[in-house]
């Protein structure tokens, strides 16, 4: 792609950065706004840098938040006592969108993966623990990948959590999850949150 | 009952366009070596299981300069008429159509048109690693049980996992014996399952391969297969925890399915060490017929054999032996290739069986 203007062409080049974004769109992304006013590109522009600079992560659950503690965590008709532990943010948004889970949730931030260099020290297990004891939680809900990796993030949080009245479940399963499950439809996801099941049943031993 | 009809190749291989009917049940290609006898009957395989037996990539088989192939196959299956289609497309996208319909779950396509593939480089069966035989059985009982090719996927993901983690215990990062605990419970669900498997299956299959060993080399040959696994004697339990310490020092797993064989004697010495080239081929037969007798069980129906230049450096009794099987007791579709018309038409004359000669130059 050849370009007349040096700005034009490092504008292109930061969009084409994004995923899912190609040359083509990069350009036509910059050209529409090319066609708009200053001033709304720079409310634009200074929308993204203020998110990026502001946005926190809620210390109690990890997902992302304005404040000091996320809205969903500060919301008192949550129930506290059940957390839903996820790997990522996408998964929150996912299973926030179907309007079902009245519990508060747990970002892990990834699963169990000596293959990848993911230990239990890099997920956010320690926290989870101690947000068990100081509650204390009645029932933690897994929405993990159907993975070994995340096979192995459930028994090994079981483990360290070994708590007589601690109910573990995970969500019934045959969906993707870690960030594939926004793509998993509302209905379907909803279902498989009510029809969760104790770990014991998990797997067949 | 299973047969190919017709099968027609655009730029596979050495092919630019030819396309070839089958209305009989056995079907025999001729030529001289380099002539493309084997790419017609991967095409065939191609058919049944989407891709090559050779194990060469799709893009390989792409015929040069050109971009693309496709193969076009009409079946008669119990009086129904069937197509599957293997379309490369130019970009190296595959496609493959049942009945005119793509398929997105290319598994999910094989199991329905069962075949069974000899060709003279499957000696490594026979001589190679344990590592081919294990292949064999676990292609086998994954046609057969879908569970199992769900454990044996597990088990090999939990294998990989467990060696990381004993490589970055011995470098002393990731200290965490309760993840080993973890992913070992793990392993031991898959492992034994697995086991399960191999030794049901292994008992009458051994039995199997036996008979038809006897049958193709003339019953004077004392053949002993077992089935070895260290699960026989042990606890899979056991073994990864007395292997513990010597597996962080090795910072893999020592021990498990993953190093299960089947062992084989000739007499009273390893098949391997004294077996001569005929007994070897005769074993590699033996095993093959087995499998296809295993799958003609379930499916209710003959698959396929394809056997490519099987009659090299086999000796006339084992050749007649062989075929006496596979041309009047076996009642399915069979292809076969081999480079000396006149040895094809002798032994066919003699079964006084009728089959199709295509000569290719
Ligand atoms: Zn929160």
């Amino acid at each position: 792609m050849q370009f007349s203007s040096q700005l034009l062409e490092s504008a292109v080049n930061a969009f084409a950065q994004l995923p899912g974004i190609g040359k083509k769109t990069a350009l036509r992304l910059v050209l529409h706004l090319l066609k708009q006013e200053n001033s709304q590109v720079e409310q634009f522009s200074e929308t993204i840098a203020s998110m990026r600079k502001n946005i926190r992560f809620c210390s109690m659950c990890f997902n992302i938040s304005d404040t000091e503690i996320c809205s969903i965590c500060s919301n008192p008709s949550r129930k506290k006592e059940m957390i839903c532990v996820v790997e990522t943010i996408r998964d929150v948004i996912a299973i926030e969108s179907t309007q079902q889970f009245n519990g508060v949730y747990h970002v892990l931030g990834g699963v169990i993966s000596p293959l990848d260099g993911v230990g239990p020290d890099q997920l956010k297990i320690e926290s989870l623990h101690n947000r068990v004891k100081t509650i204390p939680a009645e029932e933690l809900i897994f929405a993990l990948s159907p993975t070994i990796q995340g096979d192995t993030t459930i028994y090994y949080i079981q483990k360290k959590l070994q708590q007589d009245k601690l109910k573990i479940t995970t969500i019934a399963r045959g969906i993707s999850f870690g960030g594939e499950l926004e793509y998993a439809d509302e209905m379907t996801l909803a279902r498989s949150l009510q029809n969760r099941q104790p770990l014991e049943h998990y797997v067949s031993r | 009952m299973l047969h190919l009809e017709h099968i027609s190749l655009t730029q596979f291989r050495n092919y630019d366009k030819v396309s070839f009917g089958f209305p009989g049940r056995i079907t025999a290609f001729c030529g001289p070596n380099g002539v493309g006898k084997t790419n017609i009957l991967d095409a065939i395989y191609y058919l049944c299981f989407t891709r090559s037996y050779s194990g060469r990539t799709d893009s390989s088989s792409v015929r040069i300069d050109s971009a693309g192939f496709r193969i076009d196959g009409r079946w008669n299956r119990d009086g129904q008429h069937h197509s599957t289609v293997c379309i490369l497309r130019e970009s190296g996208k595959k496609e493959f159509q049942v009945d005119n319909e793509s398929i997105t779950r290319f598994s999910g396509h094989i199991g329905h048109y069962p075949a069974v593939m000899i060709t003279p480089d499957d000696i490594e069966l026979i001589s190679g690693s344990s590592e081919e035989r294990r292949r064999f059985i676990d292609t086998l009982l994954s046609q057969l049980y879908r569970e199992y090719l769900e454990h044996l996927i597990r088990y090999g993901k939990l294998l990989t996992e467990r060696n990381s983690l004993l490589k970055r215990m011995s470098e002393g990062v990731m200290n965490d014996s309760g993840l080993l605990d973890v992913l070992d419970e793990q392993l031991i669900n898959h492992g034994n399952a697995i086991f399960l498997f191999r030794k049901n299956f292994s008992a009458e299959f051994i039995s199997g391969t036996s008979q038809y060993y006897q049958n193709i080399s003339g019953g004077n040959e004392k053949i002993s297969i077992s089935y070895r696994s260290v699960l026989t004697e042990h606890s899979f339990e056991q073994v990864l925890k007395t292997n513990r310490s010597k597996d962080l020092a090795l910072q893999r797993t020592s021990s498990g399915v993953h190093r299960d064989d089947l062992e084989i004697f000739l007499g009273e010495f390893p098949f391997k060490m004294v077996a001569s080239q005929g007994q070897r081929k005769s074993l590699l037969f033996a095993l093959k017929l087995a499998e296809f007798e295993t799958l003609k069980a379930m499916k209710g129906f003959s698959p396929l054999l394809l056997l490519d230049d099987i009659f090299e450096k086999l000796d006339e009794q084992r050749m007649m032996n062989l075929l006496h099987w596979v041309c009047e007791k076996n009642e399915g579709q069979v292809f076969l290739t081999d480079t000396h018309q006149e040895r094809i038409r002798s032994i066919m004359n003699k079964f006084k069986i009728e089959y199709q000669l295509i000569i290719l130059e």
